[in-house]
């Protein structure tokens, strides 16, 4: 029962994960250049690398996020997303102890340049949410429906898993049986 | 306990419970074999397929790599005739005792704002020789709206057909008649019409606002802004120094303020 409510959580972790790099993937996508510029705002990587991180975290995001939904080799996937959250929790929190204004001071109407840094803390909040998120599916992989479950089904702790607890179960009550008839020697 | 309840037993039978005992134990051990070949024969085939996944994936974040990267502008990024060499357009006596430079986006408000703020007294100080501006445009909010690349790019095309004088006139012209970043926004036909308005003849600005002739150029520009450090628009030099002022009143006071 308990493992039940952890598959549901697990597939409530994966959706909100792999919807967020969809999302943030798909909105850099049809920017190569905006988002080389964006890598190269947070002045953290040296300037050779910069464009091929700026045009490679589109890719990734989107497949990550793919993975992720689908619940395609989800515990990789997993390991992957919480690397990018943490280097995104990293790149924000330096930014903001620099002192830097990442984001373009023009959103707001009002006669003053809106400060940027005040968007650090929730965005700070949020992937810490996030990375928490993609931890969980490192250490508890299994969820409901992921195409992981229809894949690899022995992988797969029966006790945990619902999909093999009633019709793939048959090496493990053979091994149950053999048990019982053991126990009956003695 | 076993060992009392068999000594009842005769020896035969201890013999047949033996011999049951033993068949039981290798059909077992049998089934419990066949099992293990079960289980390894799919653990492999599930390796196997995990591999696939596995390659799939990076094959996806490569080929998409290589996509991103050609998406790029094909475009040479060519200045128009009259721009700067740093990608902006300098408007008063280069020998001006101040130079200001302005780093902006026709679709920033902030930047709007700016002009609305300074730009009438911005050109008077031109105009008198005091100081010389570059305004350098970036297709900065290109995320938001393609107006911003084509509008930046109209102004590149206005500068190269028509001059500096009435590519001035274009730029405050957009500035004027900015639209809101939630828009609607102007289309290509409308650049043209405000540049027709500013003074360039129709048929030589609509072909290259219309084929976004320099787009690389534009594109270029905000690569440099970005080479730079500049990160927000508006960013204004004054005599090569960053203003760091948080409110307009500040920059204003450092572009056209007569104090210190």
């Amino acid at each position: 029962m308990v493992g039940g409510v952890k598959d549901w959580f697990g597939l409530v972790a994966r959706l909100a994960t792999g919807g967020v790099w969809i999302a943030a993937g798909a909105l850099k996508l049809p920017h190569p250049a905006d988002s080389v510029r964006a890598v190269r705002a947070y002045d953290l990587l040296p300037e050779a690398i910069v464009p091929t991180v700026g045009h490679l975290l589109p890719v990734v995001e989107i497949v990550i996020g793919l993975c992720l939904v689908l619940g395609v080799l989800v515990r990789g996937a997993s390991v992957v997303s919480a690397l990018l959250f943490l280097a995104f929790i990293i790149g924000i929190s330096s930014a903001w102890a620099r002192g830097l204004s990442i984001e373009c001071g023009c959103f707001g109407g009002g006669g003053e340049i809106p400060d940027a840094a005040a968007a650090y803390p929730g965005e700070i909040v949020r992937d810490v949410g996030l990375l928490a998120l993609s931890l969980w599916l490192v250490v508890r992989p299994a969820s409901r429906l992921a195409l992981d479950n229809v894949l690899f089904r022995t992988a797969h702790d029966p006790s945990t898993d619902p999909t093999t607890d009633h019709i793939t179960d048959h090496e493990g009550r053979c091994l149950d049986g053999a048990e019982e008839e053991l126990a009956q020697d003695r | 306990m076993a060992q009392k309840k068999s000594s009842h037993r005769t020896a035969d039978e201890k013999a047949a419970a033996a011999a049951k005992r033993e068949a039981r134990r290798a059909r077992t051990e049998r089934s419990r074999a066949e099992a293990e070949e079960r289980r390894k024969k799919a653990k492999r085939k599930e390796q196997l397929t995990r591999f696939g996944l596995i390659g799939a994936v990076l094959l996806l974040v490569v080929g998409g790599y290589f996509l991103i990267t050609n998406l790029g502008s094909d475009k040479p990024d060519t200045a128009p005739a009259g721009a700067s060499g740093d990608y902006g357009m300098v408007v008063g006596d280069a020998d001006a005792p101040k130079s200001i430079v302005i780093y902006e986006d026709f679709l920033c408000p902030f930047c709007g704002q700016l002009e609305q703020t300074v730009g009438d007294q911005l050109d008077a100080a031109v105009e008198a020789g005091e100081v010389n501006v570059e305004y350098r445009p970036l297709p900065f909010l290109e995320r938001i709206s393609d107006y911003s690349p084509e509008a930046a790019n109209a102004f590149a095309v206005v500068l190269d057909e028509s001059g500096p004088e009435v590519a001035k006139a274009f730029h405050d012209l957009l500035f004027d008649n900015q639209p809101s970043e939630q828009g609607p926004f102007p289309s290509k036909d409308d650049l043209v019409d405000l540049a027709v308005e500013a003074g360039a003849t129709e048929a030589d600005v609509r072909p290259g606002i219309e084929d976004m002739t320099f787009e690389g150029w534009v594109n270029a520009a905000g690569d440099a802004a970005s080479k730079a450090g500049v990160n927000s628009t508006p960013t204004v030099f004054v005599d090569g120094e960053k203003v760091e002022g948080q409110t307009m009143a500040e920059i204003a006071e450092a572009m056209v303020g007569t104090g210190s």
